[in-house]
This record gives C-alpha cells, sequence and structure tokens, in this order.
C-alpha cells in the first residue's frame, strides 16, 4: 500500500500543467503506479475543464471565421506512436521494471555513475536547466545528512529507504522543502528512487521571453 | 455560424437558451466529436467550434495575458480536434475534459518553446492523449475462439455495412489500417473509429450473449 500521495494542491497544478517539468515527470510517475491518484488526477481535469472553459471571449482582433476555414483546410497534424518499449533496466545484476511514463522516457536515461555513500546515479534529461535523476541506493547505504535548497520530491520506484521519520516504499512520494533536514539511508534491501528538484520556469523564446518576469505566476 | 443565427431574433434568444443548455450537454457534445470522426461533418465541427473556440480564447488570454497567443492556442486546439476527433473516448470522461486537456498540453509546450531544444520533453511525453493505440479484442476481452467463430458471423450481420466493412478488410484480409483507408479512400481516422465503433458493438454482443 502506497502511504505518501502528493498532496492536493500538486495533484491539482499536476492536472493544469502549471508544475516545473521535473516535477510533473515525479508525479506522472506516481501517478502511473497510485490507482487511488489517478482518480483524484481525473477528478481535477474535469473540474477544471469546467471551471476554466466557462468564460466566454470574443475576439478583439483574430478572426475566428477565418480561423475555421484554416482549420477545416489545414492537414492533419503529425501522428504520434504509442511506442511500445521495454520497461525493464538492469542495475548491478538486478532488473527494475520502470513505470509506464519513465519507461517511454527509457532514451533520456543518462549513464550510471557510482557517487559516495554507496549509490548511483544518472540524470535522467529532460531537456530544461532541471535536476531529475535516478537514484539507486545499496543495501545499507547512507546518504550524509543534508538540507534541501529548493523543494526535493523523492519517489520511490522499488524497494525501501527509510529516514529519521518514516519507512517508504515502492510509489511512496516525499517532498521535503528547505525546512527539513534528513538522514535517508537503506537497511537490509536496496532503493531505486526518482529525485527531482524544483525550479522556476524560465521562457527562453521568441515572444515568451516576455513572460519570464512573471514566471512565478504560472507556478502558483 | 450556428450561435450567430440564434442571435438575430429576439424572441427565439429564451428558446435558444435552453436550447444552448442542451447543447452543452456531454451527450451531445460527444455525438457531434463522433460525427466529425466518421464522417468529417463540416457542420458539426461547425458546432463545436462555435462553442469551444470562445471558451479557449478566454483561458488563454487569462494564461497567456495575450490574445494573440491565446488565438494561436485556439488554432491549435481546435485543429486537434478536428483531425483526431477519432481520438476521444465517451467513456473515459467529457468532451470539455478531453478538449481542455489538449489546449493544456498545448499551453505546456508554448511555455517551454525552443528552437534550439529539440529534446526537451513534452506534454506529449507526460500525457499522451493524442496519440494513436492500437486496439484489438486481446486487449481487454479474453475469447473462446471456437465459440467466437461460430457466433462471430451472426454479430457481424448486425453491424452497419461501413464499420462491416472495415472490419472485414482487417481482420479476415489481414489489412493494416492504412490499406483499409487507401482501398476504401476514406481517411484513417475514420477506419479508426470504424475500427473502434464495431469492435465495441461486437464485444457488447459477445459479452451480452456469454
Ligand atoms: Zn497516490
Amino acid at each position: 500500500m502506497i502511504k505518501f500521495h502528493p498532496n492536493d494542491q500538486l495533484i491539482e497544478k499536476y492536472a493544469a500543467g502549471s508544475l516545473c517539468t521535473a516535477t510533473s515527470v515525479a508525479v506522472a510517475t506516481h501517478v502511473d503506479m497510485c490507482s487511488r491518484c489517478q482518480q483524484q488526477v481525473k477528478d481535477a481535469e474535469e473540474i477544471m475543464a469546467r471551471r476554466v472553459l466557462q468564460d466566454i471571449r470574443t475576439p478583439r482582433s483574430a478572426n475566428l471565421e477565418a480561423m475555421f476555414e484554416q482549420i477545416i483546410e489545414s492537414r492533419p497534424p503529425k501522428e504520434l506512436k504509442q511506442e511500445q518499449v521495454d520497461p525493464f533496466i538492469s542495475l548491478e545484476g538486478k532488473k527494475f521494471r520502470l513505470p509506464s511514463t519513465l519507461a517511454r522516457q527509457k532514451h533520456r536515461i543518462g549513464h550510471w555513475s557510482w557517487v559516495p555513500g554507496k549509490m548511483m546515479k544518472a540524470h535522467v534529461d529532460i531537456g530544461e536547466q532541471e535536476t531529475l535523476d535516478l537514484i539507486y541506493m545499496a543495501e545499507n547505504s547512507k546518504v550524509p545528512e543534508h538540507t534541501h535548497r529548493g523543494q526535493e520530491i523523492t519517489l520511490v520506484l522499488n524497494g525501501v529507504f527509510n529516514d529519521e521519520k518514516n519507512e517508504y516504499r515502492d510509489g511512496d512520494f516525499v517532498l521535503l522543502d528547505k525546512k527539513h533536514t534528513h538522514t535517508p539511508e537503506t537497511q537490509h534491501e536496496d532503493c531505486l528512487t526518482l529525485a527531482s528538484l524544483d525550479a522556476p520556469l524560465y521562457f527562453t523564446s521568441g515572444i515568451a521571453r516576455l513572460l519570464n518576469p512573471f514566471s512565478n505566476l504560472f507556478f502558483k | 455560424m450556428q450561435v450567430a443565427q440564434a442571435r438575430n431574433n429576439g424572441k427565439q434568444m429564451k428558446r435558444s437558451a435552453i436550447a444552448d443548455s442542451a447543447k452543452c450537454s456531454a451527450e451531445y457534445l460527444s455525438g457531434l466529436l463522433s460525427k466529425v470522426a466518421l464522417e468529417q461533418s463540416r457542420a458539426a465541427f461547425s458546432e463545436l467550434f462555435s462553442y469551444f473556440a470562445p471558451r479557449l480564447l478566454a483561458y488563454g488570454t487569462r494564461q497567456f495575458g495575450n490574445e494573440a497567443i491565446a488565438s494561436d492556442l485556439v488554432q491549435e486546439t481546435m485543429t486537434n480536434v478536428w483531425h483526431k476527433a477519432h481520438l476521444f473516448k465517451a467513456d473515459k470522461g467529457s468532451p470539455t475534459t478531453w478538449i481542455f486537456t489538449i489546449a493544456r498540453n498545448i499551453r505546456f509546450d508554448f511555455l517551454r518553446k525552443n528552437k534550439h531544444r529539440m529534446n526537451d520533453l513534452s506534454a506529449d511525453d507526460l500525457w499522451p492523449i493524442l496519440a494513436e493505440t492500437n486496439e484489438s479484442f486481446d486487449d481487454d476481452v479474453s475469447l473462446d475462439q471456437t465459440v467466437l467463430l461460430q457466433e462471430i458471423q451472426s454479430y457481424y450481420a448486425q453491424l452497419p455495412d461501413n464499420q462491416r466493412i472495415v472490419i472485414e478488410k482487417i481482420y479476415l484480409e489481414g489489412k493494416s489500417q492504412q490499406e483499409v483507408s487507401d482501398a476504401l479512400e476514406i481517411p484513417l481516422g475514420t477506419v479508426k473509429s470504424r475500427t473502434r465503433l464495431a469492435l465495441q458493438k461486437l464485444k457488447e454482443m459477445i459479452v451480452s450473449h456469454d
């Protein structure tokens, strides 16, 4: 049983598409593993759809009738294929099954390298200036005590780890912010996690750059 | 467009308000989407467009604070509705939710659009709502092969002709959906939605005869 879920606010922002990319992947991966949150996201999307599509705006300049004709005449957008990907990765002679969101992004997973504390790490390249890593903790490994600069999410994909307060297992979604100090460790079992570090959105192209000063508004 | 016609006559206002509320029911909108999927019905799409475009424009303008970007969002969203209506599944949620999630995905990508970085993770990676899926019987119904063969002919006969022909070409002649689309000279999306509808009907018939 999953004990730790993203809170309502995170679920709602995820459904709205308002989380940064790394956090979105972490939430989406939890949702893959959690039927309770699948329902929550569905409900959130439904409520939001009704709410945000309630108001009507008559365009000042854009001509909707012309747009209608353009759409009718338009060529179909390129077809998106749902490719079948082998969801397994091998590490230290063990096989791990990736939840579907991560399995689809398997090509983004970089090389594994050892980090201090009997751990391995692989960067997931999501293209943004954001941190998303797969972290593997061997048995009896320990992360030195640390605090977090931003908001950090750790999602257990397989195995179990604990800190001073709790034990976290498959699917558990752990959110820590600046306030928290903790010492994650494993005991007799190893643990594969997905970890993301929160960062504000940064808009990089064309007219969207104008939005940068207001990026915190998109990040609410 | 429909909305404009309704405004012409003051006396009709009250009646059209009632008609409007019926027109935004999920069932009614689903019906329009399936007409777009099956027949490329311009009239059905026109109604969907009249209903959703001004709403999407309001959403986009609130989000971007800019009507030009907002209208790009409307155009891209409704273009997907026009070409990909066959991907809407009424049993998975309402048309309003489906169209909102398309717009949500497009907005997600708009906020990250950067021509120098083609590898950015996109909304389709997170929410593959517009990805084609391969549907078949074995997905969710396991059938006793012999029973199926005996009974299926009578079920087939109950399908509308246009669906039966598509199903026969795919499952009896082993043609791909693209080949059926070429052979019958109908759009691929139509082949897909006819296949889906037919399989759904067949499934219902088989389950209810179990
Ligand atoms: Zn959950």
